[in-house]
């Protein structure tokens, strides 16, 4: 009993250690945040970076925060149907949800890229987790 | 830097032309293609000053011709206008996308754009059909556009198009629609819309068919790439599937807007 409990307790601890570090897989896309900026202006390309040539600029009282993931498609990567893949949701320290204009489309048609989320957040705000599909990715590190 | 090699390849020409130059060629090609991304990346990160509404209005006496005027009665860049290509005698909608609404990318690249996020095959066709009467008229082009496309197309489709318009100058966060910084130029950075456009808004903002001209939006954002490669042809199905092709032909079915397509068909007649 008390070894079943231990393992467990190691699965767990190793499932939340995975989960707060930079690097994750699902559905045999491997994902990597590679930080958090701000930006006055900033390009909602679609991921990979698609044709878009449009921007988001910054407006008083907001201000745009992109987090950097970089995609790697794995041999078991399973193309799904079109528009399977949701946008990407950021979470701020206080809990505020906040979507991205940018969105995935073909997210298996490149070996490797990487892509620029974009946020309208209020002015000050500090992400805290991005979350993509089944993996959340903590950004307290990197958003500062 | 990082350097996406696909597209640094397809810069050059592709893998063939490629393999044709040799080592200095390839690290000069190399050296180029960076100067310019830098460039780019440079110039994104300059703040742009957009005009104001006056600065904008300020340039309609400067102008042969007004900025609402349809696409067919202009020339490019100023230039004189080019003889039009005669249409057939019972045109279809491939004819006037082949023949008036040439060359379409920003359609074209919108709707490909939706076929590829998964959208419903109305708003496909709605992405499709959002701007084409651009080419007749700007001013309301979601009004004017719907009008002249409401005989032949799924109703939830015509409302799309007709709704769009007002759509775009408000953004949605959660279905993922940005204010675009384009309407800041074309616009002025202090525009505000009209009282029928806000009251449209509010209308929509309840109506049970809000998220049809907001996907138009959500997929119009990605579409202004001169360089990406489209055709009409990955449609072809939906709309056979859906457009009401009159067999009298567009223009001669004596529908609500024959007289629309008509005007496309001959923007030369004087009368």
């Amino acid at each position: 009993m008390r070894i079943a409990t231990g393992v467990l307790v190691s699965l767990a601890l190793a499932v939340a250690a995975a989960q707060a570090g930079k690097t994750q897989t699902v559905n045999g896309l491997q994902m990597t945040v590679g930080g958090v900026k701000l930006m006055e202006r900033a390009g909602l390309r679609d991921c990979p970076p698609g044709t878009n040539t449009v921007n988001a600029v910054q407006r008083p009282g907001d201000q745009l925060s992109v987090v950097t993931v970089a995609f790697k498609v794995l041999p078991d990567f399973k193309p799904r149907p079109p528009g399977t893949m949701k946008r990407p949701v950021a979470t701020a320290a206080d809990g505020t949800a906040y979507n991205t204009s940018v969105q995935f489309v073909d997210v298996g048609s490149v070996p490797e890229y990487s892509c620029d989320f974009v946020y309208r957040v209020p002015s000050g705000t500090v992400l805290k987790t991005l979350q993509i599909e089944d993996a959340k990715f903590d950004l307290s590190a990197l958003d500062k | 830097m990082e350097i996406d090699r696909r597209a640094f390849i397809a810069s050059l020409g592709g893998p063939a032309a490629v393999a044709l130059m040799d080592h200095e060629a390839k690290a000069e090609a190399l050296e180029h293609y960076m100067e310019d991304k830098l460039d780019e990346m440079v110039a994104a990160q300059q703040p742009e000053k957009f005009p104001t509404v006056a600065e904008i209005e300020a340039q309609i006496e400067t102008r042969p011709f007004r900025r609402g005027t349809g696409g067919v009665f202009t020339g490019q860049r100023g230039q004189n206008v080019k003889k039009l290509e005669p249409m057939p005698d019972k045109p279809t909608l491939f004819d006037y996308f082949n023949l008036r609404f040439a060359p379409a990318n920003h359609v074209l690249q919108s709707a490909t754009r939706a076929m590829k996020t998964g959208m419903s095959e109305e708003i496909i066709l709605a992405c499709l059909l959002h701007d084409c009467v651009l080419s007749l008229i700007k001013p309301d082009h979601g009004w004017w556009g719907a009008q002249l496309f409401e005989p032949y197309i799924p109703e939830k489709s015509a409302f799309a198009i007709r709704y769009h318009q007002t759509l775009r100058f408000y953004p949605d966060q959660e279905a993922g629609y940005e204010y675009p910084d384009q309407y800041y130029r074309i616009f002025g950075h202090d525009y505000t819309p009209p009282k029928y456009i806000e009251d449209t808004y509010k209308m929509l903002k309840n109506h049970k068919w809000y998220m049809e001209p907001r996907l138009v939006t959500v997929n119009d954002l990605y579409a202004f790439d001169p360089n990406a490669k489209v055709s009409i042809e990955p449609f072809t199905d939906i709309i056979g599937r859906h457009f009401k092709q009159p067999k009298e032909g567009l223009g001669y079915d004596n529908s609500s807007s024959a007289h629309m397509w008509r005007t496309l068909a001959r923007p030369d007649n004087p009368l």
